[in-house]
């Protein structure tokens, strides 16, 4: 791989370029599902291929390739130079980047038990009591039980002179109760919905989950939840779980913050921001209680990496504090714009795409609150579990989020159960309500596999570590 | 292509066929794809991104008995492949039985003729071509003090699919789609979007001017009241709502588990006898694969049939656990979400987009959606904002530019309301790379349930 990185380099220079980084990314994945009594898919999958990034007269070109024969390494950065070329015709003034030192290193994420060193025997028997376990309960229509895993391997090099190598495997598990009645489909997910939880380890965080031992609970609220009540249409008091608030903080500040839509450059596709660059440092963003720190050091998640897809170190650093706007999620390019250094944030989702602009694990800090004693701190209100849809505006400012599972709070106790609640807002207006968080002890890091960005479309593994919060005044029950 | 040069889809059954030869089952499927494209994106009135890829692909489903087993890689050398296909083989023998599994496809005596359509050369749309049409597209917005955003893309891919049971399929795929996202200082925003299989078509300026005429009518845009409206939607925000339709409510999976609408509502006129919602990736003005991801040859279905919600599509899995016809919608194996389609397109209508803004008194036009996301399923009730161009209808004229809004609607119930269908049919590319074949829609009732302002 470094040989194949360095003769991209090479070409690229001899091409013309003034700067070039070359990336060579080497993954191996795995799904396993099992649906409603039938394994649906037991499918793996390898690649291999040659990212080459340069600025040549002052803009940037990008080429891929999976052929990594000497001639086609070649042929990728020439046409990688010929891209920047075509682009600089409509540039005024070159691409600035924020420096940065060119570190040779290696950094290898962590992970006890090889997940590809599992018998796959072991992942279907284990998969398959869980389904198994969901259909116990009979008004259960519909079961599901997936398993992931994935194991990356990349070298980055810039004509700069860096060199890094980094390798990191991940694993994500998840089981689903469906009821089906005419016209109403209810959904349990444990641990979370959309694939699951994600973290990067190996298969000793699968077995942590405990997908067997929680179906029956799953599959029991599934059921119940088809005797639920209406979410009411009113303004009241929230209490969202963590997974919800992971979610939460990762539409309405993780993307909001991302310098790359801050400055315009993805307005045609995921939009832009309701935050201007300048607002740094005075932004009013949230209430008090809002503490939010990018943390790409943060060990096991999704985010986490010894050095971004520029060369840039892994960093921790505030995003809010305070409830002040308080940093940008940036690259290179994007911290030059204002004047800064790079946050480390510049992540590509695999060979064949540019960094852009991503979050690594966004977090709200834990606050004191035990659980239990806000919701008997809360006179009236519904606590919210479980994402099951998501929706904000182009500028990050007007959300929508569905769960799967909410109950009535009054007098400071949980009630009737509740299915499909929503709940709507505007993105400082709810963050200014925030008025208490749950304290470390309910406070996980949550991992988010399905992060859409760019085009060509990227799908970055993200993070999100969160508490329990409660938000006052919060419209729910949209078009209940 | 140049003189000598295979075409893709040659490339990829090549590669099919050397891979198919290394796999050892009962039964043995590959799908092999050689694609190459590029995409130039522009935002702040230059052009910031410039990429392009060219990459390989080879997926090998084994069958043993009844088990199976998938295995996929990008690298295309002898070795790689035999890994490949021990990796399929090793999960196939691992599986267990499967007795619903009726068997690979078989080929189809007679399947329906593919269009004919031209061949798509990527070298003649290179990086300055790209950059020449993204230059004129940005000096519509430029010279109007106006920033503009969006991209020129193209791809070509040779698409395979060999299997023991005789199926020989290939075929290449190629488009070119465009798209602005034209911005004032204000606020005001405009878009517009290109889809076609031949570049050299590709209006630039004319798009550009578009989306730049948008963005200074949206200047100054006030908050729409919540509240149901009648509405006039574009094609684009069209699009939005027949992809979701495809993805919830048309697919096999979905109809057996009774999470669609159709499976509730099967025959009956639930409907305007107007709408017609088909899939056709044989349309001529469709750039689908003319065959689905087992190699059969896709057919037209009637999803929607003059107002009844009449068949959803099928594979070879769900047409024979279904005692249905297979439609040739499969997607690639191991395929937990069913068939779905991918061409999708509502028969068009006679009235003008005039006309039917004429016909209101109060409501309101969209241009597009953002962010569209479904809260039920089987109503298919989205959530979503207007974006880049909504406008009041004030006694059948557009008047006040509408800040972005917010909807909370139910299609099923929407389409209940259909008051007009547009006799002009746009091709809109999909996030996902398909593409829908839509009209503009006039629909009674929409609600918008909140707003960015």
């Amino acid at each position: 791989m470094r040989d194949i990185v360095a003769a991209a380099l090479d070409a690229a220079e001899v091409a013309g370029a003034a700067y070039a980084e070359a990336r060579v990314v080497s993954e191996r994945s795995e799904r396993i599902s099992v649906r409603t009594g039938r394994v649906d898919g037991i499918a793996s999958s390898e690649t291999l291929g040659l990212g080459i990034r340069v600025i040549a007269d002052g803009a940037w070109g990008f080429a891929a390739t999976s052929d990594l024969g000497a001639g086609a390494v070649a042929a990728a950065a020439r046409e990688a130079v010929w891209l920047a070329r075509a682009a600089a015709r409509t540039w005024q003034a070159p691409v600035r980047l924020a420096d940065s030192p060119a570190v040779r290193d290696e950094w290898h994420g962590r992970c006890e038990v090889d997940p590809f060193s599992v018998a796959l025997d072991d992942k279907l028997a284990l998969l398959i009591a869980a389904e198994e376990a969901l259909r116990a309960e009979p008004s259960v229509r519909v079961t599901e039980a997936s398993l992931d895993a994935l194991s990356v391997r990349k070298v980055f090099a810039s004509t700069a002179g860096a060199l890094i190598e980094q390798s990191h495997t991940e694993v994500g598990a998840g089981i689903v109760a469906r009821v089906v009645t005419d016209g109403e489909v209810l959904t349990r997910s444990y641990p979370n919905s959309h694939g699951g939880q994600h973290v990067q380890a190996g298969w000793e965080a699968v077995l942590a989950m405990d997908l067997v031992g929680n179906a029956p609970r799953v599959a029991e609220q599934a059921a119940a939840l088809a005797h639920a009540i209406p979410c009411p249409s009113d303004t009241t008091t929230v209490i969202l779980d963590g997974s919800q608030m992971a979610l939460q903080v990762h539409e309405s500040i993780g993307h909001p913050t991302e310098l790359d839509r801050v400055l315009g450059d993805e307005a045609a596709f995921a939009g832009t921001s309701w935050v201007r660059a300048a607002d740094l440092g005075t932004l009013r963003y949230g209430s008090e209680h809002v503490n939010v720190v990018a943390d790409a050091t943060t060990p096991g998640s999704l985010g986490s990496f010894g050095y971004d897809d520029e060369g840039v170190p892994a960093q921790r650093f505030d995003v809010v504090r305070e409830g002040v706007l308080a940093g940008f999620l940036s690259s290179r390019e994007s911290a030059a714009a204002i004047g800064r250094a790079s946050t480390g944030c510049a992540r590509a989702s695999g060979w064949n795409r540019i960094p852009l602009v991503r979050m690594t694990t966004v977090s709200l800090e834990p606050g004191a609150w035990d659980l239990d004693a806000l919701i008997a701190d809360t006179d009236d209100g519904i606590l919210m579990e479980t994402n099951s849809s998501w929706s904000i505006d182009d500028k990050r400012l007007n959300f929508q989020f569905a769960c799967e599972i909410g109950w009535e709070i009054k007098g400071g106790k949980l009630g009737r159960m509740i299915k499909n609640p929503n709940y709507t807002g505007i993105t400082p207006q709810f963050w200014a309500s925030c008025d208490a968080v749950c304290s470390a002890a309910h406070w996980q890091v949550w991992g988010v596999p399905n992060c859409g960005k760019g085009e060509p479309m990227q799908v970055a593994h993200v993070a999100h570590g969160a508490a329990p919060a409660r938000f006052r005044n919060v419209q729910v029950g949209v078009a209940r | 292509m140049s003189t000598g040069t295979p075409m893709p889809h040659e490339a990829a059954l090549e590669l099919a066929q050397r891979a198919f030869a290394l796999a050892d089952g009962d039964e043995v499927e590959v799908l092999a794809a050689v694609e190459r494209s590029a995409l130039t994106r522009f935002a702040n009135n230059r052009i910031h991104q410039n990429v392009a890829e060219r990459a390989s692909s080879v997926s090998v489903r084994v069958v043993i008995g009844t088990r199976q087993g998938v295995a996929a890689t990008d690298l295309t050398g002898d070795d790689a492949l035999a890994r490949c296909c021990a990796r399929a083989r090793e999960a196939a023998l691992r599986a267990p039985e499967d007795p619903s599994f009726p068997g690979l496809p078989a080929p189809v005596a007679a399947a329906p003729s593919a269009p004919a359509r031209p061949s798509f050369d990527l070298d003649a749309f290179d990086a300055d071509a790209r950059a020449d049409a993204a230059a004129a597209i940005i000096a519509q917005s430029a010279e109007r003090g106006l920033t503009a955003a969006g991209t020129v893309s193209a791809s070509v891919a040779g698409v395979a699919v060999v299997n023991s049971r005789g199926i020989r399929s290939a075929a290449t795929r190629g488009a070119a789609r465009a798209t602005v996202l034209s911005m004032d200082d204000s606020g005001g925003s405009g878009w517009a979007s290109w889809l076609g299989a031949d570049p050299t078509a590709l209006p630039a300026d004319s798009l550009g001017d578009r989306a730049a005429l948008l963005a200074q009518r949206s200047a100054g845009a006030q908050p729409l009241e919540p509240g149901v409206y009648p509405v006039v939607l574009a094609p684009d925000a069209v699009a939005d709502l027949v992809d979701f339709l495809g993805y919830t409510s048309f697919g096999a999976r979905d109809y057996h588990e009774r999470r669609s609408f159709v499976a509730l509502h099967e025959g009956e006129q639930l409907f305007p006898e107007s709408l017609t919602i088909v899939d056709d990736a044989l349309h001529p003005a469709a750039i689908g694969l003319p065959f689905d991801y087992e190699g059969v040859p896709r057919r037209r279905v009637a999803l929607v049939d003059r107002g009844r919600p009449a068949a959803v599509v099928t594979d070879s899995y769900w047409a024979a656990k279904l005692g249905r016809e297979n439609t040739g919608h499969a997607l690639p194996a191991p395929n937990p979400y069913g068939p779905l389609p991918l061409d999708l397109a509502i028969e068009p209508g006679d009235a003008t987009i005039d006309e039917m803004i004429a016909g209101i008194e109060r409501g309101v036009y969209v241009t597009r959606f953002h962010y569209v996301n479904v809260e039920d399923p089987v109503s298919v009730l989205l959530t979503g904002m207007t974006r880049d161009g909504a406008f009041l209808i004030e006694d059948g004229r557009l008047t006040k530019p509408l800040a972005n809004a917010r909807f909370t609607q139910s299609v099923v119930e929407a389409l209940k309301g259909l008051v007009a269908i547009g006799r002009d049919r746009e091709l809109i590319g999909t996030e996902g790379g398909g593409s829908t074949l839509v009209p503009a829609l006039a629909l009674a009732a929409w609600r918008f349930t909140g707003s960015t302002a």
